[in-house]
């Protein structure tokens, strides 16, 4: 579904990104995680089309759309969330899900009949189901809780029916039982089917715990790959990542990590 | 006062109550000249009428869009002076100029707009407002076509047309209410269409607007050029009403005072901008009949609104009506 | 338009000498405005829209200044005290409840003072034209040079503001407060953190500001008659400046004052109504080449 080429980019001198390649499966549930500027969020923007790459190809089903711009890239069907929601805080979570439908049905421009135009609440109250953000329908985004606000940010992703979904850290910021729902939520989108579900995630319990495979970065660079065992065990990346003994990563707390602040 | 990029109900309106709202606002308009037949109150609602069109356009940049335009007096300013010089030298019937004036912002305005979009914020601001300046300078200068510093001179001629006679001042009154209350409901028509909940998406959050794909160079110059043709059509109505042009409709003070009339009347309700510029108006007009130092004055409730009450009429209204759901 | 003249004045070394130094004097005040505006943006992020009234006030106190104690530097450095109070004090009475909003309600607030100041000025001092004239000191006879002509005036005040941008300068680079303007500049919040009262930082920083200002406004007095409303003007010329030099630099402050000063002098030969127009013109260009200015930095 997605692979990633010899992805490179650098900022002014410093390699966020060195030779990447990497390879995600139709339908597969992918973590990426590793330290600290490890080049995670770079790797993400690169790939939706928030920044270009200097070298390198994104092959999305076999097409190369590196370098394309977002708005290009997310009509091919990469959906992002972001580690910081983003949203439109002044409409109400139905709103914000029917504007982002009205703008891929490219109605965005349209100035003849009023907002929002019919047949648009169904798909929207589908997707608000899903993520069970019916409830805040109307509800002005801006107002809504943390992890609302998380759920509104997947949803806008989700809406507009990717083939690659993008999650930025979705449990940043919460508690240890809001992060647990939040994962739940993920991982019951991704059974439904027909997603290929890439997140990053600095929480190792839940990362070993859905994850069907594991993407380790380290300095801009993949430093390992594979099934969550393989990494657990993975002499490199418990060095310069996990840093305690593989028995300690079975507490529930939220512990067994590095510092987890925002990269 | 929460700025332009706050929060703001976006209330679900319909077609028919906006018709409804319209058709009744007209007609106590239309009857009010029986009941008060007192010219000063005519003219002050001309005057209300077109600098509330102007300051509703603006509001449009500013509240709906998140544009901070310093400059769009040059819309006031350039469709009084393409009107006014298209009754005095061409001798087209009103209508005709009217579109012109309007065909002629909307040309400054693409042109404008398409150079200041593409800057950020503050500098949008800087650009726009040099703009104007530069329209101003030119009307200024070229005294053969413009009249210099006087003004159009001569008087702008005011055939009748369709049974109308604008040098009447009751006809220049209804017609002035017609305008208003056609120019609001076409604004609001636009601001309530996928349009215009597009333009609030890109005033929230333009990066994640062009995550929907959603064109933000475009909306943004769409909106800009919509704005400049009702600004112009304030300024169209305010040469009727002197029956001239003069330069100060395009210096900076015209595009100060639409953003005092917005502030006071409010920057989240649609119709803060009219409240606005009634009570500006009638403040202006109180003030200058009982003190020759109308600035200190005018000061003085200014620094009230921003610093004490810090949100305008229709807000105190928003908030009450809103509750939970409103964020002044 | 006269461009026969304006070519006729540039070929003539007389007409040169004349004109550059017009232009210099009015470079050199609106580069003690700008600079004061450019600060003022740079340290606390805010277009102080009443930069204008400030330089007018230290044209009026100049006035008084001159009138009461017959000291012409007596005079000058009433006003720009007087000035540099009153900004420090509107800073921490006004301005701070504005900062973080956005600029709309800056300008409100500053418009909301322009106004009130301008009324204030024709209360005090009525709203007829009124000037100081030349005092006795200046009136030697004018220098010649190149064929031109140059007011002893012109020399005193080009050499005044050079003293000012020196003791500026100093002040910036040299001096532990200029330090700490320029670190408050740079970041807040750490120099909150170090223990550094920020609030008297930002008040000295507008007060600076209104030092330079009205130092400028008192020293244009002989040669500028003063009405209230006067302000308005040299708040769109110092603005032109610090957008044309970049806001927050000095230097560009003063490069875009010269070049600004020297379109006013030739071009109200070449284009005399449209003198302003060129002036916008200029920082049109500016916007759309280079948006942070001549000298400023390039945002991310």
């Amino acid at each position: 579904m997605l692979r990633v080429e010899n992805l490179s980019k650098s900022f002014g001198g410093v390699a966020a990104m060195s030779d990447v390649s990497l390879d995600f499966r139709a339908g597969s549930l992918t973590a990426v995680i590793g330290p600290n500027g490890a080049g995670k969020t770079t790797f993400f923007n690169l790939i939706s089309g928030a920044i270009r790459p200097d070298s390198g190809r994104v092959l999305l089903e076999g097409r190369d759309v590196a370098g394309l711009p977002a708005t290009q890239v997310v009509g091919l069907g990469i959906g992002r969330a972001f580690q910081v929601a983003k949203l439109f805080t002044s409409l109400t979570v139905e709103q914000s899900l029917i504007g982002a439908l009205q703008a891929q049905r490219h109605q965005s421009g349209h100035l003849w009949r009023r907002f929002p135009l019919p047949d648009y609440r169904g798909s929207a109250h589908e997707v608000m189901e899903l993520l069970g953000l019916h409830t805040q329908a109307d509800a002005q985004s801006g107002n809504l809780s943390h992890g609302d606000q998380k759920l509104l940010d997947i949803a806008l992703a989700l809406v507009l029916k990717p083939k690659v979904l993008l999650l930025d850290e979705p449990t940043a910021g919460m508690g240890p039982e809001e992060r647990w729902k939040m994962i739940d939520t993920v991982h019951r989108l991704w059974t439904l089917g027909g997603l290929t579900l890439i997140f990053i995630e600095h929480d190792m319990d839940i990362v070993f715990k859905i994850a069907q495979s594991i993407r380790v970065l380290c300095y801009g660079k993949v430093l390992a790959q594979g099934s969550p065992d393989e990494i657990r065990d993975h002499p490199a990346v418990i060095e310069a990542y996990l840093g305690v003994p593989a028995e300690s990563l079975d507490q529930p707390e939220a512990g067994g990590g590095p510092a987890r602040d925002a990269h | 006062m929460s700025g332009a990029s706050g929060q703001r109900i976006s209330a679900p309106g319909s077609l028919g109550r906006d018709l409804a709202l319209a058709g009744g606002a007209l007609l106590v308009l239309l009857v009010l000249p029986l009941i008060f037949p007192s010219k000063v109150l005519l003219d002050y609602i001309i005057r209300v009428a077109a600098f509330g069109i102007f300051a509703t356009s603006l509001n449009m940049l500013v509240g709906f869009g998140g544009m901070v335009s310093f400059g769009h007096g040059m819309f006031f300013g350039g469709g009084a002076y393409a009107f006014g010089l298209m009754m005095q030298k061409l001798g087209v019937s009103i209508p005709v100029a009217f579109a012109g004036g309007m065909v002629y912002c909307a040309l400054l305005a693409l042109v404008v707009g398409a150079i200041c979009i593409r800057l950020k914020e503050t500098f949008f601001s800087f650009l726009t407002l040099a703009f104007q300046m530069l329209l101003h300078s030119i009307i200024i200068s070229w005294v053969s076509l413009t009249g210099g510093d006087q003004g159009l001179m001569g008087g702008i001629p005011r055939p009748p047309f369709l049974g109308i006679n604008l040098a009447n001042q009751l006809h220049l009154y209804s017609f002035s209410c017609v305008l208003l209350v056609a120019s609001l409901l076409l604004m609001r028509h636009i601001l309530q269409t996928p349009f215009g909940y597009t333009l609030r998406m890109v005033r929230d959050n333009p990066d994640r607007a062009r995550f929907l794909g959603i064109d933000i160079a475009r909306i943004r110059l769409t909106a800009f050029v919509m704005a400049g043709c009702f600004g112009g059509v304030g300024g169209i109505l305010m040469s009727l009403f002197v029956s001239g042009a003069y330069p100060e409709f395009a210096y900076w003070s015209t595009s100060g005072e639409a953003v005092f009339m917005i502030m006071m009347g409010g920057i989240h309700l649609f119709l803060g901008p009219i409240v606005g510029a009634a009570v500006f108006m009638a403040l202006n007009d109180v003030i200058t009949r009982f003190t020759e130092y109308h600035g200190l004055a005018l000061g003085i409730t200014v620094l009230i609104f921003a610093l004490v009450f810090r949100r305008g009429l229709t807000d105190f209204v928003a908030q009450l009506r809103g509750g939970a759901r409103a964020k002044p | 338009m006269d461009l026969t003249a304006l070519l006729e004045c540039v070929t003539t070394l007389s007409c040169v000498v004349t004109q550059t130094t017009s232009g210099l004097i009015i470079g050199v005040l609106l580069f003690l405005v700008g600079a004061g505006l450019t600060l003022i943006f740079g340290v606390l992020k805010v277009i102080n829209f009443t930069h204008g009234s400030l330089y007018m006030l230290g044209a009026y106190l100049g006035l008084t200044g001159y009138r009461l104690t017959g000291s012409f530097a007596l005079a000058v450095v009433m006003a720009g005290l007087g000035v540099a109070l009153f900004a420090a004090v509107f800073e921490r009475v006004f301005m701070r409840r504005v900062y973080g909003t956005d600029v709309l309600m800056q300008l409100l607030v500053c418009y909301a003072f322009i106004l009130i100041l301008d009324d204030v000025v024709k209360i005090v001092w009525g709203p007829e034209f009124q000037s100081m004239g030349m005092p006795p000191a200046f009136q030697a006879p004018p220098v010649l040079f190149g064929g031109g002509v140059i007011p002893v005036f012109y020399l005193f005040l080009i050499g005044a503001a050079a003293v000012i941008a020196l003791g500026l300068w100093f002040l910036l680079v040299r001096t532990r407060m200029g330090k700490i303007v320029r670190a408050a500049a740079h970041n807040p919040d750490m120099t909150s953190a170090l223990g550094i009262n920020t609030g008297l930082v930002y008040a000295s920083v507008f007060a600076l500001g209104g030092l330079l200002a009205g130092l400028a406004g008192a020293l244009a007095a002989p040669v500028r008659s003063m009405s209230p409303g006067m302000g308005f003007s040299i708040l769109i010329e110092s603005f032109i400046v610090t957008v044309i030099g970049g806001m927050g630099s000095v230097g560009g402050a003063l490069a875009g004052a010269v070049l600004i000063g020297i379109i006013r002098a030739f071009g109200s030969i070449g284009f005399p109504l449209f003198v302003e127009g060129l002036m916008f013109m200029a920082m049109a260009a500016i916007l759309i080449l280079k948006p942070s200015g001549l000298f400023g930095r390039e945002e991310r």
